[in-house]
């Protein structure tokens, strides 16, 4: 049997039937229930605080009960756990109110007055690049752009934009804590059990040997779960510890949306030099990031945004500059793609937009530039791996009918063709800092896996599971995961990246193949395993230069769509959309993020207006903030190439963060072929599009 | 909390509502979104609640004397499974909500939340649909266009209940209706239109146009329909132009969260001028 063949979804079952218990489901003896009370201004000095007089058994917890250091440890740990003097966005948490009902602690903050001395701030990512409210700034650049420019035939400038992006897991974002015997014991929905175990070990003050992170089931995450459950995390520990109960904090759908993390708003300057044979020579991209009003891990979302910029492409000379803008708006965070999406959408519709004004085909156009096996990356690091781009294309001309849909275009209706990329794993020498961990564990004709990859939706606990019964050639149900537990399992590192497969997978088979050879072995034994970062791979992180991924997955999309006439609706009919992802470990498994990834990429392209407005959210709620229903997903085809990678478990790369890219720029693409109209913006609407129509009219 | 009341029947329903200032409720589709607090919190309602629903007198579906009659609990569901609802009404209600919010919802809670985008409401607007008012004493029957009198707001007082709702039985040969919403399913509308028509040798019988979600209520003008009833399907196709302006001044929609007043108005002439140029296939029903 090959390992890519379906199996049954380890769990399906207990979700399937409503068994499985999400932080919802938990219950504690008198636990208290916390509200937090968020600051209402932008930008504001906080003079004073009314707090009501407080019924018995009801506390409030501010930043004087906070025992370590009241920042959030992250990438850039600048954002306090309660506020202190100051406010930086409408959202951001001030105090927490504990009580035994949630009736009497809404009553509580109801009754809340806060007064403020409003301070300037900015709004907009132009704003903030005019008052130069920069966080970070990274430039790197290849071969001599200068002169490339100078010797260009001719040379075109643009600009890109992407927006806001919510999440919008199906379970919001919710913890719980207790304290038994000096240990606190924080549980909840999560992407990362040591992320959070960190942050409290800082916000506590108390070293980790005192702190358990215990994971429930997720509910969906996309990235939302990555940073942001250390803040709420925090928020429910130094609760506990302040009241002596046990304490839970779990957001509704609006509160969840106001106050979480969202995808970086972007815009993207290019200027591209083309020689007399039409081809883009040289490149300066120029990214801006709106990172809200934190920095938090902003920075590392940037790089992967400029590491991503040259997409599939081989742009001999290079200038890249990439900078995360401070607004007083909701902190931008992780989001699937995590700063990728949005320059692989800008440099796609580039390069469509180029060739469509050159009268040329896109298809063709992108052909000319794209990478081959031992060409440099946009960094200098030589792409070691075969590179099958031109066999996917194929595959998806040929599934789609491309060639013969945009030959036969009718009024209308467009097609559209976006070719992509992901970098596996963390970025640059993030792998070789974090140094995953992993043990497996022998007990009689059982296995145990301890690993601190989550499943939280995604489909890793049966992956990772069928990783290694597959190698033992056991049944899976003789495998099972060890509870997500920071007292339980090792540090295999977050469950981001698109790492979980290739890099923890790739721990756990190496593991497995030991625990063959010694299967016949009388006593129960443990295998552990570190993180080896392979030798040829190089990086240098202050110049930037050489392999910032270990290697690439790829994907090509087709997008077809129609427009109504009479509303500008845009229907997306159909995308096909194929792979290489290096082996598929299960192809249904993988069936389900790609057609995830492709609807929640065409969400983002088509539907999911978010604005904000002086700061404040217009689309706060599920009414006003559309995702795609069953009825608006179009009807998808997917298809996957194998190309084994050496270093992944059965030659798997990374997948999840791969559709992400794919479906914008193809939809976009497609929406441009329809209605003849360069494109440079997402989300398009119908209202964008009847004003670009009359603008042509 | 507040005390909420079950009664068995309409006259004990109406009775309660002589006796007591409270809400009716049927779905509460609409209601419980309004009043929700939050998890773990009742809803915030500051009146009594008076379930409504249940009440087997306001669940009919019969058709008497040339017109049909449905009750107000009737669910947006039932309506499409029932033979008496015309067809172009069901296209209209298919497009509402989700399969599971129209088991729930019922027409006279769509009618008496009064939403300017409530996608009842164009077809009961164009098709001269009459509600019954009762109390415990006395009826009353009127347009719906007397009824709702503003953004949720409507005529009716505090000890009636909606009773029954009346549409003429006729058969339009030409139907159109179009829904715009932000996306395909489980969504609030940002404009929609209804328009019915009859044309014999290519002249127009009878013409009723009625516009959603771009106005406090919906849009429908006597005068100007009857304005173009008489005049032949071409003569009318020249015509949008100077059609279009009578109706500007009416459609004043707004910028909110879901769209821009520009496209809702833009989209509203572009929905009229496509229903124009149809009536001349006449060939029933379009979308």
């Amino acid at each position: 049997m090959t390992i890519s063949k379906s199996i049954k979804r380890t769990d399906a079952r207990e979700k399937i039937r409503g068994e499985a218990q999400y932080i919802g489901d938990m219950s504690f003896d008198n636990p208290l229930y916390l509200k937090t009370v968020r600051s209402t201004r932008p930008h504001a000095k906080i003079l004073d605080i009314h707090l009501p007089d407080l019924p018995e058994g009801c506390f409030i917890i501010d930043k004087s009960h906070i025992p370590g250091k009241n920042r959030m440890r992250t990438v850039v740990s600048d954002h306090p756990i309660l506020a202190e003097d100051e406010v930086l966005y409408i959202g951001q948490p001030i105090l927490l109110v504990a009580g035994p009902s949630r009736e009497l602690v809404y009553q509580i903050s109801e009754k809340i007055r806060i007064d403020y001395e409003d301070l300037p701030a900015v709004f907009t990512l132009e704003e903030s690049e005019k008052q130069n409210c920069v966080f970070t700034e990274y430039s790197f650049s290849k071969g001599e752009p200068d002169t490339a420019f100078a010797q260009a035939a001719r040379i075109i400038e643009d600009e890109y934009r992407t927006g806001l992006q919510e999440h919008v897991y199906l379970e919001p974002q919710g913890m719980a804590a207790e304290v038994k015997d000096d240990t606190v014991f924080v549980y909840g929905s999560m992407q990362c059990p040591f992320y959070v175990e960190d942050a409290l070990t800082e916000a506590l003050g108390r070293p980790s040997d005192k702190i358990r992170v215990v994971q429930t089931t997720t509910g969906g995450a996309f990235g939302g779960k990555e940073e942001f459950p250390s803040l709420i995390a925090c928020h429910t520990a130094i609760a506990a510890l302040a009241t002596h109960h046990p304490v839970f904090l779990i957001y509704d759908r609006d509160e969840d949306i106001i106050c979480s993390t969202k995808r970086h708003p972007s815009i993207i300057r290019y200027k591209a030099g083309l020689d007399d044979n039409n081809r883009v020579t040289v490149l300066d991209i120029d990214l801006l990031y709106d990172a809200g009003a934190y920095c938090g891990l902003s920075p590392v979302v940037l790089q992967r945004g400029i590491f991503s910029a040259t997409n599939v492409y081989n742009f001999h000379h290079l200038k890249v500059h990439g900078r995360n803008f401070r607004t007083h708006t909701v902190p931008s965070g992780a989001f699937r793609g995590f700063g990728a999406p949005q320059s692989i959408f800008g440099t796609e519709m580039l390069m469509h937009n180029i060739a469509v004004s050159l009268g040329l085909d896109p298809l063709e156009f992108k052909m000319k530039h794209i990478l081959k096996q031992g060409d440099p990356s946009c960094t200098g690091g030589k792409i070691h791996d075969k590179v099958i781009l031109p066999e996917l294309v194929e595959r998806a001309l040929d599934l789609s009918d491309y060639r013969q849909k945009i030959q036969k275009k009718k009024k209308f209706a467009g097609v559209g063709i976006s070719l992509f990329l992901h970098g596996c794993g963390f970025t640059g020498n993030g792998e070789q800092l974090i140094k995953g961990k992993i043990i497996l564990r022998k007990s009689k004709d059982r296995v145990v896996l301890k690993i601190s990859s989550v499943e939280m939706g995604q489909g890793a606990d049966t992956v990772l599971r069928k990783i290694v019964a597959h190698t033992l050639d056991l049944p899976i149900e003789k495998v099972t995961c060890e509870i997500r537990d920071t007292g339980l399992v090792p540090d295999s590192g977050p469950t981001v990246a698109s790492r979980t497969t290739m890099i923890v997978g790739g721990l756990l088979k190496t593991a497995a193949d030991e625990m063959k050879s010694r299967w016949n072995e009388a006593e129960d034994f443990e295998i552990s395993k570190v993180y080896h970062h392979p030798d040829f791979l190089t990086w240098d992180n202050d110049t930037f230069q050489g392999n910032a991924y270990p290697t690439y997955s790829w994907g090509v999309n087709v997008a077809e769509i129609t427009i109504d006439p009479v509303t500008y609706d845009i229907h997306i009919e159909k995308v096909t959309g194929v792979y290489d992802v290096g082996r598929a470990i299960d192809e249904r498994a993988l069936r389900g993020q790609m057609e995830g990834g492709i609807a929640q990429g065409a969400g983002w392209a088509t539907l999911e207006v978010m604005k904000s407005k002086e700061g404040k959210l217009v689309q706060h709620n599920l009414t006003d903030y559309k995702v795609p229903t069953s009825m608006d997903v179009p009807e998808i085809t997917c298809d996957f190439i194998d190309n084994p990678y050496e270093f992944g478990p059965f030659g798997a790369k990374c997948a999840g963060e791969l559709p992400m890219s794919g479906a914008p720029p193809a939809v976009v693409a497609a929406i441009s072929n329809a209605l003849g109209i360069p494109l440079k913006e997402i989300p398009v609407t119908p209202e964008m599009l009847m004003e670009l129509e009359r603008h042509e009219d | 909390m507040v005390d909420a009341y079950r009664p068995k029947t309409l006259s004990e329903a109406l009775k309660i509502r002589n006796e007591t200032d409270c809400l009716p409720i049927a779905g509460g589709t609409d209601l419980m979104v309004q009043k929700a607090r939050g998890t773990g919190l009742g809803p915030g309602f500051e009146k009594p609640l008076l379930f409504v629903g249940h009440l087997p007198e306001l669940q009919r579906i019969e058709k008497k004397e040339g017109y049909i009659h449905i009750g107000p609990a009737v669910l947006l569901s039932e309506l499409l499974h029932n033979p008496l609802i015309p067809d172009t009404f069901k296209k209209a209600v298919a497009l509402m909500a989700s399969p599971p919010s129209r088991n729930l919802a019922t027409l006279g809670g769509n009618i008496c939340n009064a939403s300017p985008a409530g996608d009842t409401l164009p077809f009961l607007y164009a098709a001269d649909a009459e509600l019954l008012l009762e109390n415990h004493a006395f009826e009353r029957r009127m347009a719906i266009e007397d009824f709702i009198t503003g953004p949720k707001q409507t005529d009716m007082k505090p000890d009636e209940l909606l009773t029954d709702i009346i549409i003429p039985d006729m058969d339009f040969p030409v139907t159109y209706y179009k829904k715009v919403g932000q996306r395909r399913g489980m969504s609030l509308t940002k404009a929609s239109f209804h328009g019915l028509a009859d044309v014999l040798d290519g002249y127009v019988e009878d013409l009723r146009m009625a516009f959603g979600s771009v106005a406090p209520t919906v849009v429908r003008s006597r005068d100007i329909e009857n304005s173009l009833i008489g005049e032949s399907v071409n003569s009318l196709k020249n015509r949008y132009q100077e059609i279009l302006e009578l109706y500007e001044p009416l459609i004043q929609p707004i910028d909110d969260a879901r769209s821009t007043a520009k496209y809702r108005k833009n989209v509203c002439f572009n929905m009229l001028k496509d229903f124009l140029n149809h009536l001349e296939k006449n060939q029933g029903d379009i979308i």
